[in-house]
């Protein structure tokens, strides 16, 4: 019987579910539109990748959770952190990448690889929103848009300006005095996303800019954030294709890890257990996970995801 | 209170400002373009913080790069981004003194050949930071902040602890006995004398690396220059008690140089002289340095280097003239009378140790009180510079105090020296305004 | 297909929801262990004991971080008392000192505006900093029946004139403490408290020295609860307990599962939240050793006996104590601090450090590129994570140490 991997990203807006078969490809994926609030999300995103994949949750025989919620799924047999499962997917998409960002709903976070396709360094915000997907929505209120159309209209202005708060709350006063001027709202929202841009440098530096960077996260969607990102960067960002699945996969692919291994040694990567003794099994397949990447990774399309082209290079695997 | 006109094309006021700045700001341009020069000229140069060590370094005719003074200067031009992004990029936060990290900034862009440099930074060579000339010496002498301390030392490992470095220590008058008063008390004598120990011991290091014995007599001619100076530039801001006021804080600032880091000589008297006639001339013609005086005001807090003539002229708009501030007024050379030109240490030390942040803050608040009683202040602008914590600790206490005392209300906010990122003009607005009202309420009331 | 409700028992706590408090939780065998506990307790509430030895008559002196001499205080027969930071909000405080302060000054004069260490007869400090001497200064005007003197020990402690300037200093000091009180303290008085506090130092060394080997079962909070406890509470009493403790702990031996071994550095004059400890250890690590100030700082230097003069000897410490703790207030020309880490953490045999930043520390912000740069150099791991008085979104902090923890077991 074949046996499938699981890996589900429980984001703080949004659910991910990404199914691979034992040969590491992938049979299911889907995107679903509710967070950590609820559990929900993740019942839509399940099913949805469980019935494209054609299979039950029963032919699952192990599964890896990630993201903000990772703790609250009994179904999980094991939980890692966003950090190392953009980083796998993202390598898994892109294997050459040496510099992920993710920029999500609550938090963002750049990952420096190594040449083994490990986690060398990550940088994550600390307790405030600006920079993160919670920043544009906030603003996107303030400027009365749709949180989908701002990157477009940010795109079409002509000028700009300066938002100078690093606050998320500032900026959002920011943003009303700034059209009670006058100024128009292509304006503001470009000088919202060059806002971003430039919180994400600061993050970068720290990890030390290398590249290819890879760009996963639900705001990688946004060609204005992309847009204004590269040029902070003076780089191409890569952007592949299912790049806002790459933690459901990298979760994914380490349960696949974990059905390589026979039963004694899956029990001693077992969630909670941190005993170095135990440890000197193999954790996972890590150092050789790059050679792992025999098949390419392909998404299957899905009603949920938004798909809106992007500025940078995409559709590779 | 009317800063709403009447309709039809908007008058926009601007400050009158001094034309004798524009000699101040030729002679800044004069000394920087020297500085840059001094390798050229076979100078040696030493980079120092805080104090007015330069008249004696000049006596040894030594160039000098005042960090401050640099980091203003940078900010003035819009040039401080790149090396503040420099530092960033290494790994320094951003809440850490914005003159360190510029300062340091430009010694990390200097050191073309640090690891930092090549690995990770776009050093420019055209731009300004990177044209300072890096040190022979360092010189720390940082009156009460340890951050100034730090910085100092943070240099010293920037150029690979190849630079000799020398540490003075300027102990804070804390005044532990009851015995203790401004400027007098066994404490305050004991800290002067230690200081004064420090300067001459100071004088041989620079003597082993110059090779040369120091110049006594030259250092009693520059600080007779300088002592006339300070004098002049302080009989000058006293005239400013005049109504309407002839100058403004804003204009001060822009004439710290002579009395912070430019050479001692003929030139910063001539300037005082030009600036002090300038004053009584406006005051002989009842000229204000705005348009309409309805309030006088104190600036409070180190200055925000990246807005003066903004700031300037903001408040002209508001009919408000900046009379006088802590930063100005309490500081550089702010006692010129116990500076004895023959034997001058000891009255410099005296000078160096009664510096705005390095008297307790019971002083500082006793001082701001006289001063605005002699100025007739109506209210007090608190710029919290948020990187400055030398500057901005006593300022809650500082509005509590001339509350309580004077009865003059206060508009605080933040702001930086040369970090704009932290200056909200919003903000500024709104409470500024909110003061100009609670003048207008108690004038009326006390009508 | 039906699928059951995914979601766990949200009793187990939001992601998100927790900012952590004054509450420290003890892990392994405090709760067997009643030494441990007292310390604990006396960590938790660090100012009681002192309250009631006031209230029986005895003298209290406060003193702040992070090199008063407290020995001088103890031959003064008083009880010296370290100001530590409380985990309660600032409140009128913050119309005294501003915002962009570190924790600990913040917390200080919130105590004096609040009235919370009234108790004490007096404050002695004697650090260059620039915000404990803001904070004191405020202290001051705000409320002026506060009772502080400042005698600044040099921070620049390798010129030819530190040791004389730091015998002078010390001995102001205990003139000040002599005409608080009355009294007169006598060399011997001062060698019989610098024996005690050796005596202290040494056996939390001894402390440190098992834990380091994996001989104890010791963890970071009850590690820190030992340190404080003896910053606030009687020396003898103290040392006592400890001496009853060394014991006991190697009979109950090695922790029963060895984790990942961490080294923490940083919060040089206060304590991290002892929740952030715990976190720390419950994403899979065992720290081992630190150089915190609640932490191998207070311990690292024993005052030399051997000198006749025990002002000198106490001078000598202090400046001694800069090789063994290189403290970032200090200027020290020929010292690196980033080395000294990087030796020390690789002595450790640590996997990693975790740097602990207390937001607005200007000395540390000076430090801390340097130490990044020596850790990249050396490939060892490291994670930097700021906190503030306010408290650490404990879930963001979760993620950050796993993911460092992943991060470390993949590299093999």
């Amino acid at each position: 019987m074949q046996r499938y991997a699981m890996g589900i990203d429980f984001g703080s807006t949004t659910a991910k579910v990404v199914i691979l078969d034992a040969e590491g490809e992938v049979a299911g994926s889907a995107i679903s539109q509710k967070g950590a609030v609820s559990d929900e999300g993740v019942r839509v995103a399940q099913a949805e990748a469980l019935q494209q994949a054609g299979i039950t949750q029963a032919d699952v025989a192990r599964v890896v959770s990630t993201g903000y919620g990772r703790r609250m799924l009994d179904i999980a047999d094991r939980t890692i952190t966003e950090i190392t499962c953009h980083a796998r997917g993202a390598v898994a998409l892109v294997p050459e990448a040496r510099v992920v960002i993710d920029i999500g709903g609550q938090d963002s976070k750049v990952i420096a690889i190594d040449a083994n396709g490990l986690v060398a360094r990550f940088a994550m915000n600390d307790r405030c929103a600006a920079g993160t997907g919670k920043f544009l929505e906030v603003l996107a209120r303030a400027v009365n848009i749709e949180l989908e159309q701002m990157g477009g209209i940010a795109l079409a202005a002509t000028e700009t300006v300066n938002i100078t708060s690093m606050c998320a709350t500032f900026a959002e006063t920011e943003v009303i005095s700034l059209l009670a001027e006058g100024v128009t709202k292509p304006v503001v929202l470009a000088a919202v996303h060059q806002s971003i841009a430039n919180r994400t440098v600061g993050l970068v530096a720290r990890v030390g800019k290398r590249d290819p960077v890879v760009m996963t996260g639900g705001v990688a969607q946004n060609v204005a954030a992309v847009h204004y990102l590269q040029k902070a960067l003076d780089t191409q960002l890569i952007i592949p294709d299912g790049a806002q699945l790459a933690g459901a996969l990298g979760a994914a692919l380490f349960a696949l890890d974990d059905l390589q291994l026979d039963d004694a040694e899956r029990r001693k990567v077992q969630q909670g257990d941190d005993d170095l003794d135990d440890l000197a099994a193999p954790q996972s397949c890590a150092p050789a996970c790059a050679a792992k990447q025999a098949k390419p990774i392909v998404f299957k399309p899905h009603a949920t995801t938004t798909a809106q082209p992007t500025e940078a290079t995409h559709g590779r695997a | 209170m009317s800063t709403v006109l009447e309709s039809g094309a908007p008058l926009v006021k601007k400050a009158n400002r001094l034309q004798s700045t524009k000699l101040n700001n030729k002679m800044v341009n004069a000394y920087w373009e020297d500085l840059f020069r001094a390798k050229e000229q076979g100078k040696l140069v030493c980079w120092t913080e805080g104090i007015q060590l330069n008249p004696i370094l000049q006596a040894a005719d030594i160039a000098w790069c005042h960090g401050e003074a640099a980091a203003a200067l940078l900010a003035a031009r819009k040039e401080s981004a790149a090396p503040q992004a420099h530092m960033e990029t290494l790994g320094y936060d951003r809440e850490l003194c914005s003159y360190a990290r510029t300062h340091i900034g430009c010694g990390v862009m200097n050191q073309a050949s640090t690891v930092e440099a090549q690995t990770l930074l776009d050093v420019d060579a055209r731009t300004l930071g990177s044209r300072i000339p890096e040190p022979d010496m360092i010189i720390s002498a940082y009156p009460f902040c340890s951050t100034g301390q730090q910085w100092d030392n943070e240099l010293y490992r920037t150029f690979g602890k190849k630079v000799p470095i020398y540490n003075i220590s300027m102990d804070w008058v804390w005044g532990n006995k009851g015995s203790s008063a401004y400027m007098s008390g066994p404490e305050y004598r004991e800290k002067v004398a230690f200081l004064k120990r420090q300067l001459e011991d100071c004088v041989r290091f620079i003597e082993g690396i110059t090779g040369k014995r120091y110049d006594w007599d030259r250092l009693s001619e520059i600080m007779t220059y300088t002592k006339r100076a300070a004098e002049l530039r302080l009989e000058a801001m006293k005239l400013c008690k005049a109504r309407p006021s002839p100058a403004s804080f804003f204009e001060w600032t822009n004439s710290i140089a002579p009395v912070n880091f430019l050479p001692g000589g003929p030139e910063i008297v001539h300037y005082f002289e030009q600036k002090k006639a300038e004053i009584e001339a406006r005051i002989a013609q009842g000229i204000g340095t705005v348009p309409v005086e309805k309030y006088r005001l104190w600036w409070d807090g180190i200055m925000n280097w990246n807005k003066i003539g903004w700031l300037s002229d903001k408040f002209a708009g508001y009919d408000a003239c900046m009379v006088a501030g802590r930063y100005t007024h309490m500081g550089f050379w702010q006692e010129p009378q116990v500076i004895d030109v023959r034997d001058p240490l000891d009255g410099m030390a005296q000078n160096y140790l009664t510096c705005p942040i390095s008297i307790s803050a019971p002083q500082v608040i006793d001082k701001i009180v006289e001063h605005c009683e002699f100025y007739e202040i109506d209210g007090l602008i608190l710029h919290a510079a948020r990187t400055c914590r030398a500057f901005s600790y006593p300022q809650h206490m500082i509005a509590d105090a001339v509350g309580k005392r004077l009865g003059l209300p206060v508009a605080m906010f933040e702001g930086d020296m040369v970090d704009e990122s932290f200056y909200k003009d919003e903000m500024v607005n709104s409470r500024v305004e909110a003061m100009l009202e609670a003048i207008d309420a108690s004038r009326a009331r006390r009508r | 297909m039906q699928i059951a409700g995914p979601l766990k028992s949200l009793a187990k706590g939001l992601p998100g929801a927790s900012v952590c408090l004054g509450r420290p939780q003890p892990v392994g065998t405090s709760q067997m262990n009643p030494i441990l506990e007292t310390l604990r307790s006396v960590a938790e509430q660090p100012y009681q004991r002192a309250i009631e030895a006031k209230q029986r008559g005895q003298r209290v002196v406060g003193t702040l971080p992070m090199h008063c001499p407290a020995e001088l205080i103890h031959a003064a027969g008083a009880l010296p008392v370290l100001v530590q930071e409380l985990p309660d909000p600032i409140t009128s405080g913050g119309g005294v000192l501003p915002p962009f302060f570190c924790g600990f000054t913040r917390s200080f004069v919130d105590q004096v505006t609040e009235g919370k260490i009234a108790f004490l007869d007096a404050i002695l400090f004697v650090d260059h900093c620039v915000q404990l001497l803001s904070a004191a200064d405020v202290v001051r005007v705000a409320r002026p029946e506060t009772t502080i003197h400042f005698h600044q020990l040099i921070a620049s402690v390798e010129q030819p004139w530190s040791l004389d300037n730091s015998v002078k200093t010390l001995r102001t000091f205990v003139e000040d403490l002599e005409e608080l009180y009355g009294i007169s303290i006598s060399e011997d008085d001062l060698r019989r408290s610098i024996r005690l506090f050796n005596e202290n130092r040494q056996l939390i060394r001894q402390l440190y020295d098992l834990r380091r080997s994996g001989a104890i079962d010791l963890s970071s909070t009850q590690m820190q609860a030992v340190i404080k406890s003896s910053m606030v509470m009687d020396k003898a009493e103290h040392t006592a307990m400890l001496r009853d403790l060394l014991p006991m702990l190697q009979t109950a031996g090695p922790a029963k599962v060895r984790k990942l071994p961490l080294y923490v550095s940083g919060h040089m004059c206060h304590a991290p939240r002892p929740e952030i400890l715990a976190l720390i250890e419950e994403c899979g690590f065992s720290i081992v050793d630190d150089d915190l100030y609640h932490g191998y700082r207070y311990v690292s230097t024993d005052v030399d006996e051997a000198i006749g003069d025990p002002i000198v000897g106490l001078a000598t410490a202090y400046l001694t104590k800069n090789r063994n703790a290189p403290c970032p207030t200090r200027i020290a020309p020929s010292v690196e601090m980033s080395e000294w880490l990087l030796q020390r953490v690789q002595a450790s045999q640590a996997r990693g450090l975790i740097v602990l930043l207390a937001k607005f520390c200007e000395p540390h912000y000076f430090q801390y590129p340097r130490i990044k740069q020596q850790f990249e150099q050396h490939n060892l791991s490291h994670l930097l994570v700021e906190t503030e008085h306010e408290g650490v979104p404990l879930e963001n902090l979760r993620t950050k140490v796993e993911s460092f923890a992943e991060m470390i077991k993949r590299q093999g």
